[in-house]
């Protein structure tokens, strides 16, 4: 049989025709695929349905496959006419599912992989994607750094594997590995701006997480913290033009507002703080009935309720040979505090099209502009919302005639009271981002089942700041050294990458059962960064806003840079008859990154799997549709450091007015990269015809040679060497649950996803802790890196509570010499969730819809470091108060938590325990609502379908955290120091109602 | 189906099809591996050729110039110039006088003292070898490379009491390494004074370009630093000879108006000045002097010298403070230093030396030698100083009491010069005068802690007592 020539079945084929109907309504589907098994030989359905296919014989077999419905094998038999009848999944098994450089169905996968249907997120507003996977997949944790919109997101996948090189995913838009994180060359107080908020997430149709080993390897130097591939919406074939309208409007409001004290009970702690400190408050201008005549709550004065607004048309559609997707979306998001704003604009367009049977090329287009207003916040001393909370009330944001009070005015408080007011409507922050993501592909059949595709992209992504601080505000006027006159800073940034993949696909079967498919490639990329910048100062008058006005332009810069990437990439997969299932992955990856000797590395994994449900043993379990075990072990990398760090350099240095050239780094020509052994191992099930599915992963992964801007002695002349040193290990368990509880008029399901990790720094150069985030009073720093601790471990003095007849903190001495010192500096606590996850409920009958998302994080603690300012015990009399300072001990006995007050005084304020609590919480993160209009209803107006909605996010909360939101982090970003709120503008809710029309 | 022997040829193309991939990506790996960097120089090309050795130079100058801010914050904070006003604990500690060893400004100095150090090894490693250097220059930068090395461990071994002795730039060496008794440190130091003192260029009366004379080393600016040195050492014959050497040299002279001291740069005055430009000036940086003082105020002058600045005894050098009104409220007494402008006033540069201080280390040496009266006496440099300040002149003749006038002199002329620690320690006088400051003053304060971070790093290092 064997022996027969192809070319001989193919003049012998049979030709096939039929219809494809849906068994729930009998309606045609258009756009099915129809393909005889184990060939490349393929068709779609068309507009009614219908299809034509030529088989090789009678023992050929049909597949019929279509993202959202059961997949099917037909045998062909005698028959030349074979009507399909397919049914909407209702389970992921047969669910497409993108692996980096192809696709395959889900229950063909060896490795971990978590996928989200935008479905999942329609209702929820979300900026950007990254945001869409918040409490969605397990093993995937993202938080929301603040409440600025279009702000930046913490993602982390499986933990955090790396000290100092980022611990971002790699986001692959369309086959692209697109710019995330921050592109603005400006922080606004520890937040930065997220590039992945230009792109519009309902132009998403899948979202894949790869999670373990034998998933990532094809990505190989860069995967060690996951990779996230987006695909965005295609036309299908044979279907009929579509066009859908969607309009959602809305308000915003901070959650939850600080509780802090009024003038007169701010005046009474100040007073009672100096007199403990034995001075005489009058003569420090504390005086009842005169401080206190003013009581502002700048809190309310700063902050308002946004508007939000989105508005999308998309249209869709094409033939058996052409098939586009179009869209447009209009975004504008008020921030909560005065003058922040969020406007985006983008545009979407995607075009197949198959020229032959053998060629097909095809486009993918993203552009978008996002305008983002800007006000300076966290822990900016003249930030907005900063600013507020630490105003004294005593001051007044306006005059009796409503102008703003600045710092000519007797009445403007001055160093650290500037009118936040002002902070926020009188500068201009804006930045204007323009991103340009545009691939051009072309595939071949060079032979049969041996095709080439080579696909070009671009990521083009122009960043324009244009700044001013006019005289009336802290910069502009109050800080001499700064702007004096007006303060203004215009620059402009170019940031782009260019990527060539080239692959070979083949896939062969013997024997029946036997598959074959390999996949080999090459890729090069390169990545190009052009930046400009130009301050000015001392302009004529405040009528004067842009640096061409300016008196003096005395800072400038412009600087290019440049890195590259080389890779080969080879993946093989087997499998028998779909039961015993193997991939074995690798790819070889040079950088720019590093030196000669070790640019290059190569990242191999193995993964195999036992579909055990296919076996005849277990075929008296009538319930179990599927059982698969998987197991995998590979290594992945990470080579995300600044450039040039292996070099020893030197950079221009200034003296006088002449410019030399000083020390800038030390050389490490070994610096190589950093690689995470992963191991994995996964159980998928599904029971009772897929209404229960359980996917349960286990993991083991050790990263090591750590990228590590490992701190030396300064008497060597530097403090840092960037160095391979030392193991991270991260070790948990997911578990997802899907399940249909009611599946009738009422139908009811249920996901629920819970993960735990735990991370570990295993060594490290040596046993000294190394210090990061803030410096700490009376000890180092907040956070501490050390052997045996996971990242984002405080550090801090223990606070064993107020000493009921002094009124004084009392801290562990830890060494015991009888004094409290930075060497009694311990761990105190760790920002490391022990379990996170999401629970969504969705009901829906006859056309009515609800969800109930719930999102939650338990066991991590937050460094409310706010209240080293808000419950300072007396350090300044300059800030205003947290109401939890009114427990403070006053007289002998009292028993409390929060010391005396003392003016003056740091040492009841030492970084210590006290200011660490329970981040734990539980957050009902959206509900929404919808009803689709009956069709008969719309019917005659040529509509399709029409459907209203409301959502809300954010609404209820339940934590222990006595700040506003457990879920912020000032140092967006940051690895070593997560979880700290420090003047963190508080997550906003969001009600709005939405409308969405097709036609 | 495909048959066998065709799987096995595609298979073969499918390999060659590889291999021609593969060797068109090892072609186009350079290209795209080693991008060169814009604004950087990889060490090995850092001091190779003749050209190369202004632009190490001014390095060298750079690293000196990093050390101004935080040696006057520890000259004049640790003392009772100050009272915290801001935020910063640094600074608060400074104000209580609680000061820690994980003070960011106690890490600042040492950095910037080491980096010097590092720059100065590689210059007396490297220049020696690179070939066509001319002979001069070649003295020259190295004698300028002793100095700074010299100046860096003067300033060491007087905040942080023993001191490692760097001497290498190798890494190893320099990574786990003790420290070496003060008295051990001041000997190089004064060795590394000595041989700069051969071989900097000379200057004479005739060189009026102010500027150059106090921005670049030459025999006169080095010999005041030599004065410096010998004061510090109680070496009153050499301090006082030394002193007359500058003094007498006619290359610097003192300035008519006190108040030009306190708003100008690279006045006739100026002994050693490190500058800076518009727009490499440390604005808002973490010791940015303008901005501690006059921007945040983070500090601001202490009630007692404040008086002390503003009677008549001081005379014009009250010019030293300014008071708004608007700003007395609470403990703020309104006082701002006005030594340190911003960019773009004409007062952004940090003096280490000026040829006042000159006549004071004179006066001291005279004093302590029994030189009181008369022509080459104490008190005749003392109303050098007293005239030119438009302040009525001394006219003791009690050795303790004109060593005591001394001590006030540094202060009406030199406040936040950053000397007044360093004084106090020198002569004695701290504990007596700190005690009746601050509450909390205690005598391990007479030396700064080593950095928090460089005891944890390197275990050779013992932290000083009280820390």
């Amino acid at each position: 049989m064997l022996a027969i020539l192809p070319g001989c079945l193919l003049a012998q084929g049979v030709r096939i025709t039929g219809r494809v109907i849906s068994v729930q309504d009998g309606q045609p589907l258009p756009g099915v695929n129809i393909q005889v098994k184990g060939t490349t030989n393929g068709v779609s359905s068309d507009a009614n349905g219908n299809y034509s296919i030529n088989v090789p014989g009678s023992a050929a077999t049909l597949l019929a496959t279509s993202i959202g419905l059961i997949s099917q094998e037909i045998a062909v038999g005698n028959r030349t006419t074979i009507n399909i009848q397919m049914q909407e999944s209702i389970n992921e098994l047969t669910q497409v599912v993108v692996t980096g450089y192809n696709t395959t169905q889900r229950k063909d996968i060896s490795s971990s992989i978590a996928s989200v249907s935008p479905d999942k997120f329609k209702d929820i507003p979300v900026a950007s994607f990254d945001q869409a996977l918040q409490g969605q997949a397990a093993g995937v944790q993202v938080s929301q750094s603040s409440g600025t919109p279009g702000g930046g997101l913490m993602v982390r996948i499986r933990g955090n594997t790396s000290i100092s090189a980022s611990n971002r995913p790699l986001f692959i838009v369309d086959g692209v590995p697109v710019e995330n994180g921050a592109l603005g060359g400006r922080e606004f107080g520890g937040q930065t701006d997220n590039a992945l908020a230009l792109f519009n997430p309902n132009d998403i149709e899948s979202i894949d997480v790869l999670k373990d080993a034998s998933a990532k390897a094809i990505y190989g130097s860069r995967a060690a913290n996951g990779v996230v591939l987006i695909t965005t919406k295609r036309g299908k074939a044979n279907q009929k033009t579509k066009f859908t309208a969607d309009v959602q409007q809305g308000m915003i409001d901070i959650i939850r507002r600080p509780d802090l004290l009024n003038a007169t009970e701010l005046l009474d702690l100040q007073r009672e703080a100096v007199i403990n400190a034995g001075q005489d408050p009058d003569k420090l201008g504390l005086i009842r009935g005169v401080t206190d005549g003013q009581n502002t709550d700048w809190i309310n004065s700063v902050l308002r309720k946004g508007v939000y607004q989105q508005y999308q048309l998309s249209t869709q559609g094409g033939n058996d040979k052409t098939q586009f997707y179009l869209s447009g979306s209009y975004r504008n998001e008020q921030g909560i505090q005065l003058n922040s704003q969020f406007t985006r604009y983008t545009g979407q367009f995607k075009f197949d099209h198959k020229a032959t049977d053998k060629l097909s090329f095809g486009m993918n287009l993203t552009l978008s502009q996002v305008k983002n207003k800007r006000v300076k916040s966290d822990n900016f001393l003249d930030g907005v919302y900063s600013g507020a909370l630490k105003s004294l009330p005593y001051y007044s944001p306006y005059n009796e005639q409503g102008r703003l009070y600045g710092p000519n005015d007797p009445e403007y408080g001055g160093f650290p009271n500037f009118n936040p007011v002002g902070q926020a409507v009188l500068p201009r922050f804006e930045t204007y981002t323009i991103k340009m993501l545009v691939g051009l592909y072309g595939e071949y059949e060079i032979l049969q089942n041996l095709r080439f595709r080579s696909k070009i992209s671009a990521d083009y992504n122009n960043i324009t700041e244009d700044q001013f601080e006019p005289s009336t505000t802290a910069i502009g006027g109050f800080l001499p050294s700064v702007g004096g006159q007006g303060y203004g800073v215009f620059s402009s940034a170019n940031v782009s990458k260019i990527v060539n993949t080239n692959t070979l696909n083949y896939s062969y079967q013997l024997a029946e059962k036997h598959h074959f498919s390999g996949t080999a490639g090459f890729e090069l990329q390169q990545q190009f960064e052009r930046r400009g910048s130009l301050q000015g100062r001392l302009f004529p008058s405040d009528d004067f806003t842009y640096i061409r006005s300016a008196g003096i332009v005395d800072q400038g810069d412009s600087y290019k840079n440049r890195n590259g990437l080389v890779s080969l990439i080879g993946e093989v997969r087997y499998d028998y008859d779909e039961k015993y299932l193997a991939t074995i992955t690798s790819r070889y990856d040079g950088s720019s990154r590093f030196g000669q000797n070790r640019r290059f590395g190569l990242f191999p994994s193995a993964s195999v799997a036992w579909r055990i449900s296919s076996e005849p043993f277990m075929q008296q379990f009538r319930f179990l549709n599927d059982l698969k075990l998987r197991t995998s072990f590979g290594f992945t990398g990470n080579e995300q450091i600044g450039d040039y760090q292996f070099l020893g350099t030197w950079a221009s240095a200034t003296y006088s007015g002449a410019t030399g050239v000083g020390p800038a780094a030390l050389a490490n020509p070994n610096l190589q990269w950093e690689r995470t052994r992963e191991a994995n191992i996964g159980l998928d099930a599904s029971f009772f015809s897929g209404r229960l599915t359980f996917t349960v992963d286990a993991y083991d992964n050790l990263t090591n040679k750590l990228l590590f801007a490992q701190p030396i002695p300064q008497t060597t002349g530097f403090s840092t060497v960037q160095g391979n040193i030392g193991e991270v290990s991260n070790r948990g368990v997911e578990l997802t649950i899907s399940s249909v509880n009611i599946n009738k008029a009422v139908r009811w399901s249920t996901d629920f996803n819970i993960s735990h990790n735990q991370n570990k720094v295993i060594s490290l150069a040596t046993d000294q802790p190394v210090f990061r985030g803030y410096s700490g009073n009376g000890v180092s720093n907040t956070n501490v890196i050390l052997p045996g601790q996971p990242l984002g471990t405080f550090w801090g003095l223990k606070f064993l509570g107020v000493d009921p007849a002094t009124g004084d903190a009392i801290y562990d001495d830890k060494n015991g010499d009888g004094r409290i010192t930075p060497d009694d500096g311990q761990v105190i606590g760790n920002a490391q969730a022990k379990l996170y996850g999401g629970l969504t409920n969705r009901v829906s009958w006859k056309g009515f819809d609800v969800s109930v998302f719930l999102q939650f994080s338990y066991g991590n603690s937050i460094l409310n470091f706010t209240n080293t300012t808000l419950v300072n015990t007396g350090a300044d009399i300059q800030s205003n108060q947290s109401r939890q300072a009114l427990k403070r001990w006053q007289k002998e006995g009292d028993i409390t938590s929060v010391p005396r007050y003392v003016f003056q005084d740091t040492y009841n304020n030492y970084l210590s325990s006290r200011f660490l609590e329970d981040g734990s919480f539980l957050r009902l993160k959206n509900v929404s609502v919808g009803y689709n209009l009956p069709k008969k209803w719309i019917e005659r107006f040529k509509i399709t379908n029409t459907r209203i909605y409301a959502s809300a996010t954010n609404l209820w909360t339940l934590t222990n955290y006595s700040g506003p939101d457990p879920e912020v982090s000032t140092l967006d970003g940051s690895t070593a120091a997560q979880g700290i709120d420090f003047f963190t503008l508080p997550q906003v809710k969001t009600v709005f109602v939405g409308l969405t029309i097709g036609f | 189906m495909p048959t066998g022997k065709d799987n096995k040829d595609n298979m073969i193309r499918f390999f060659r099809y590889s291999i021609v991939l593969t060797l068109a990506v090892l072609a186009s790996c350079q290209q795209i591996l080693e991008p060169k960097p814009v604004d950087l120089l990889v060490d090995d090309l850092v001091l190779n050729e003749p050209n190369d050795v202004q632009p190490v130079r001014i390095g060298l100058y750079n690293a000196f110039r990093s050390m101004g801010a935080s040696n006057m914050i520890a000259g004049d904070f640790t003392a009772d110039y100050i009272q915290a006003n801001g935020t910063f604990n640094d600074y608060i500690q400074f104000g209580t006088k609680r000061i820690t060893a994980t003070n960011d400004v106690v890490d600042v100095l040492w950095n910037n003292l080491f980096s010097t150090i590092y720059v100065a090894n590689f210059i007396l490693e490297r220049l020696p070898n690179v070939s066509g250097v001319k002979d001069d220059t070649r003295k020259q930068v190295l004698a300028e490379a002793r100095f700074m090395r010299g100046w860096a461990n003067f300033i060491g071994a007087y905040t942080y009491g023993d001191l490692p002795k760097v001497t290498t730039t190798d890494n190893q060496t320099n990574t786990q390494i003790a420290r070496t008794a003060k008295a051990d440190i001041l000997a190089s130091v004064l060795a590394d004074y000595q041989a700069a003192l051969t071989d900097l260029p000379a200057v004479d009366a005739t060189s009026t370009n102010a500027t150059t004379n106090a921005t670049y080393l030459n025999k006169t600016n080095c010999r005041a630093a030599m004065a410096r040195f010998y004061l510090y050492q109680k070496n009153w014959a050499q301090a006082e000879a030394l002193a007359t050497q500058v003094i007498t040299s006619g290359v610097y002279t003192l300035l008519t108006n006190y108040s030009d001291v306190v708003t100008k740069d690279f006045t006739t005055e100026s002994v050693l000045e490190v500058g800076y430009a518009l727009s490499d000036d440390p604005g808002t940086s973490a010791t940015g002097l303008n901005n501690l003082l006059v921007g945040r105020r983070e500090v601001i002058p202490s009630n007692q010298l404040v008086a002390a600045l503003i009677s008549t005894e001081a005379g014009t050098r009250s010019q030293t403070i300014t008071f708004n009104a608007q700003q007395q409220r609470a403990s703020d007494n309104g006082w701002t230093v006005r030594k340190y402008g911003t960019a773009s006033e004409d007062n952004n540069n940090i003096v280490y030396i000026r040829l006042a201080e000159l006549y004071l280390i004179r006066a001291e040496a005279r004093a302590q030698q029994g030189k009181l009266t008369g022509a080459t006496g104490a008190v005749a440099d003392l109303n050098v100083l007293r005239t030119r300040a438009k302040a009525p002149a001394i006219t003791l003749t009690a050795q303790a009491d004109v060593l005591l006038a001394v001590e006030r002199e540094r202060v009406y002329e030199l406040a936040f010069e950053g000397q007044r620690w360093y004084d106090l320690v020198r002569t004695g006088r701290v504990q007596a005068v700190m005690s009746a400051f601050s509450p909390n003053w205690d005598s391990h304060y007479e030396l700064w802690p080593i950095p928090q971070r460089e005891i944890q790093l390197n275990t050779a290092l013992v932290q000083n007592p009280g820390y």
